[in-house]
């Protein structure tokens, strides 16, 4: 394993302990809200893991204004895909939490309460 | 035990995912492998073929617009989902769990808000209408609009809300972001060239720049309409009690 490759590129690092306590979340914590919660910040993590891929050292933004010619002949251009990828990604994450949160509010008033193992009426992880 | 169990299990992904890592191409470079097929010429020649000089909306609108057109119809399905599981609110009795509770919120939250929503609105409009030239854009204006009146709600109580936003006024504008695309797309079909091309052919010249500029800020617009509105109604559908029997002492 190359750990100085490891400290270079921190935030992917980051991305993936983000990553493990969302899952974590989704995995543990009975009430459907945190469960939620917990899937948001996965999504987070890979939008921190895709927007990181993209960068560069004393990057400029990608947009054509004075300098820009400069900045691009010396390859210090931000890849502008990742970015144009993950604001998708973020619009398409809110929608779908919107529709989740819209399904709790159903399932509490079905059930009185957010807890999964009581909705189910039976243990689960 | 189960825990346990759960955290062996992500301590495993964890070190398969640091060694990933320990192999990816170093961050920062500048020449890592995603900059070397498309981009280049994406940032090279963006902004004459994409027609803005942010690359990044030349990417969405243009490169790529049937995505975009696409992800407006994503958002669209999401309220047409909330609103099939939620029921919108009624017309001018929608009550929220603002309204109902006794403590109303202080006078130095409303008035701190009807001072910045105002401001907060013209900074949205501000980032909508120059998504081309600077960081910007539709979704992200969209979301500001959202942000500042869903703030208002939460101040003043939804009827205050749904007065100065009727659901007849939000009911034309939360399509507006597909009819924008579909307005552009059709436009330039109809003149003999592709979908999405934002060019009409027979005008050469400076005009062409012109229209095209033209053609990309409608659609800009019509996203950060349908966008701030879509999530409006999303939140209204949320937050309305009167599902419930109102409950005159919940604290």
């Amino acid at each position: 394993m190359n750990f100085s490759r490891i400290f270079h590129n921190l935030n992917y690092v980051v991305s993936a302990l983000l990553f493990l306590m969302g899952l974590y979340a989704v995995t543990v914590k009975p009430n459907i809200i945190k469960k939620l919660i917990g899937l948001n910040i996965m999504e987070t993590s890979v939008f921190l893991l895709i927007v990181s891929v993209g960068m560069v050292d004393n990057g400029v933004a990608p947009i054509v204004t004075e300098g820009y010619r400069n900045a691009l002949e010396a390859g210090r251009v931000v890849n502008p895909i990742p970015q144009a990828l993950i604001l998708t990604g973020i619009v398409v994450a809110v929608s779908t939490t919107a529709v989740a949160l819209s399904l709790c509010l159903r399932v509490h008033e079905k059930y009185g309460t957010l807890n999964a193992p009581e909705i189910l009426g039976r243990d689960v992880l | 035990m189960r825990r346990l169990l759960v955290v062996a299990a992500l301590a495993c992904l964890g070190i398969m995912l640091l060694y990933t890592i320990g192999r990816m191409p170093p961050m920062n470079s500048g020449s890592t492998p995603d900059k070397t097929h498309v981009v280049p010429r994406y940032l090279e020649h963006g902004e004459e073929e994409g027609g803005a000089p942010n690359i990044i909306t030349s990417v969405i609108l243009n490169y790529r617009g049937y995505d975009t057109m696409g992800e407006v119809t994503v958002i669209f399905s999401a309220l047409c989902a909330v609103v099939a599981l939620l029921d919108r609110e009624k017309r001018g009795r929608s009550r929220s769990a603002a309204d109902i509770s006794k403590v109303k919120s202080s006078v130095i939250v409303r008035t701190v808000v009807r001072i910045a929503v105002p401001v907060i609105i013209l900074f949205a409009v501000y980032t909508i209408l120059h998504g081309e030239t600077s960081p910007g854009g539709g979704f992200q204006g969209g979301a500001i609009v959202g942000a500042s009146i869903i703030l208002f709600t939460l101040a003043f109580g939804l009827p205050e809300s749904t007065d100065r936003m009727p659901l007849g006024a939000r009911i034309p504008m939360e399509s507006s972001a597909m009819l924008a695309f579909l307005a552009m797309g059709f436009l330039g079909l109809a003149f003999g060239v592709e979908f999405l091309t934002y060019a009409l052919p027979g005008i050469h010249g400076q005009a062409t720049e012109t229209i095209r500029m033209l053609m990309l800020m409608v659609v800009e617009i019509g996203i950060g309409v349908a966008g701030g509105i879509i999530f409006i109604s999303i939140v209204f559908a949320m937050i309305r009690e009167d599902r419930y029997e109102l409950q005159p002492d919940i604290p």
